[in-house]
């Protein structure tokens, strides 16, 4: 029973300025929401991440408050009724914990670097989008700090001392790991999808529908094809009702980077 | 067999072989796996072959030194030295999200409890660190540590203007404790986190949980609630009872006559005295010197007979 809610409203950037880390967040967001069966609204404003009240996008508004991430937004629509992982026992959502993080370590950290890191994409690709809504001379600062800020971010953790290489190799040593957990069931927990699904739905399905300067990213997930039919799956049962003749053209949602 | 491989790593103390998260995690790694390391314990990572601590020093031309602990625990398993080889597939992919929860959840407020959080800092962490470093180093890496580490959670949180204070102290703490109850949720009753032999995830976590455990703070809400799950802290000890022996028995701090020559503590007073009258002498013999101070052997009313006595003398040899 639906105890609040007015219709959520979910904040992100626009089209042409999302680079493919938000978009994995925001969908992952998008996705879990669904799934709670929550109707939701995707507003899209240039400005989103100085709106959220961590500074990352997405982040959602539901009457007078605000939530950005998914972490939070779950715990929010958890203490408003709604959560998917109540069946779980302990050991499972001790597991179900630790996937999500190995995510968010791994995949989404990769996906940081590859956009800023690595000089051909950042130049082709990050920089362009990301300054796209400002004018001359604004849109070279702003490029160029956020591309500094997550090149310090990189230092700091020890990802900056990594090779290209290298980091396609974790992010294939990641999907490893979910491939190894995902089995053959049709969702990580059970049979219902919980907030793991969500995270690894948007995250996965955004890399595989987003062109970069290189396929390898994509190549290395389409290796697994339990993931593969993991995010076919998903998408029949959450987004079907979003695009008209979607099946016939594939993997087409969600916005390409070219 | 290869020649034996060179750890280079942070000093022990309070029970432990090594204070540093990263060294633990490499040393328990090491005695798991039963790989042969040549350990130096030292003080000073300006001596390690990479400048920072944990280092291993590897004998093939073609790599250089390894310095991060996942860098390091895989040069061991090509050596063949591999703690995860009864794994099963499932096992390792929950090794690989354990330790990322680890590193994204516990870690941040392991540094700050350790190294922004002012009385501990101060109190503990900084005097540790100022009394085991040689000189002149001791003046400047725990200040230089502390900002790094700032800097560092300040760049992770994604909030520049980012403070030591009660929000970010509960925020932190929040998911630590969380993390430590899934931890303990998930090994449950077992020795190990899987079956009876130790992993790469029992010493990543024994790395994490042993210094929590065993150094004393005086703001130590994370050593309380880790007190108050049974299960870890018998995991933690017995894992230093059964592969650290040697460490376990010596609980204060005590004079380690190492092959680490910086130990200067028993040196202490000798060099206090010695420098004193080093000081005195040479003070003194400046003093001589420059005729401030001098030492007269000859009577006042002696010196207008000095020259008779000399004119004296002289006849004599002469005469002689």
């Amino acid at each position: 029973m639906c105890k609040c809610m007015s219709v959520c409203c979910l904040f992100v950037f626009s089209e042409d300025q999302i680079l493919l880390s938000d978009c994995a967040s925001s969908l992952a967001v998008q996705a879990y929401l669904r799934m709670c069966n929550l109707p939701v609204h995707v507003s899209c404003r240039s400005n989103a991440e100085y709106m959220s009240p961590s500074g990352k996008v997405p982040f959602v508004h539901v009457g007078n408050q605000v939530v950005s991430e998914l972490g939070p937004i779950v715990q929010f629509t958890k203490a408003k009724g709604h959560s998917l992982s109540d069946g779980l026992d302990d050991v499972q959502r001790a597991e179900m914990k630790a996937y999500m993080e190995l995510v968010n370590n791994m995949l989404l950290t990769a996906e940081l670097y590859i956009q800023w890191c690595d000089d051909t994409t950042a130049t082709e690709i990050s920089r362009p989008r990301y300054s796209s809504p400002y004018s001359w001379p604004l849109n070279q600062i702003l490029a160029y700090q956020k591309q500094w800020e997550v090149r310090r971010k990189m230092n700091a953790i020890g990802w900056a001392g990594k090779s290209l290489e290298q980091v396609y190799e974790d992010v294939s040593q990641c999907c490893q790991a979910l491939s190894q957990r995902l089995g053959t069931q049709p969702y990580f927990f059970n049979k219902q999808p919980t907030e793991l699904d969500a995270l690894v739905f948007g995250h996965l399905f955004t890399i595989l529908t987003t062109r970069l300067t290189s396929d390898e990213l994509g190549e290395k997930i389409k290796s697994y094809s339990n993931l593969l039919a993991f995010c076919r799956r998903i998408e029949q049962s959450y987004f079907e009702d979003s695009q008209a003749g979607s099946s016939s053209r594939g993997y087409s949602k969600g916005p390409s980077l070219f | 067999m290869a020649a034996p491989l060179e750890l280079y790593c942070w000093k022990g103390d309070w029970g432990l072989p090594s204070v540093d998260t990263d060294c633990l995690t490499v040393l328990a790694y090491a005695k798991f796996a039963g790989a042969p390391l040549k350990v130096h314990k030292i003080t000073n990572p300006w001596r390690s072959p990479t400048g920072t601590l944990p280092a291993l020093k590897t004998t093939e031309e073609s790599t250089r030194s390894l310095s991060k602990p996942s860098n390091i625990i895989i040069h061991l398993r090509k050596q063949k030295y591999n703690a995860d080889y009864d794994l099963s597939a499932k096992e390792g992919a929950d090794t690989l999200a354990f330790v990322s929860l680890l590193e994204e959840k516990l870690l941040p407020a392991l540094i700050y409890t350790q190294w922004v959080d002012s009385k501990n800092y101060v109190d503990v962490t900084r005097r540790w660190y100022a009394e085991n470093i040689p000189f002149p180093l001791n003046f400047l890496l725990p200040n230089r540590i502390h900002n790094q580490q700032l800097e560092r959670l300040r760049l992770v949180r994604g909030d520049p203007t980012l403070e030591p204070g009660e929000q970010l102290e509960k925020e932190l703490y929040q998911d630590a404790l969380e993390c430590m109850t899934l931890l303990s949720q998930r090994l449950g009753s077992h020795k190990f986190f899987f079956g009876d032999s130790p992993s790469s995830l029992d010493a990543y976590v024994f790395g994490h949980l042993a210094p929590l455990l065993k150094v004393k703070l005086p703001n130590g809400k994370l050593q309380q609630h880790l007190n108050s799950l049974d299960n870890l802290r018998h995991y933690c000890t017995n894992i230093l009872i059964l592969y650290f022996p040697s460490e376990a028995v010596t609980p204060t701090v005590s004079v380690h006559s190492d092959s680490s020559d910086f130990d200067s503590e028993p040196h202490k007073r000798r060099k206090q005295i010695l420098s004193v009258l080093f000081a005195m002498g040479s003070m003194l013999g400046y003093a001589i010197l420059m005729g401030i101070v001098s030492i007269q052997h000859v009577r006042p009313q002696a010196a207008l007979v000095g020259p008779r006595h000399i004119e004296e003398g002289g006849e004599e040899e002469e005469e002689e």
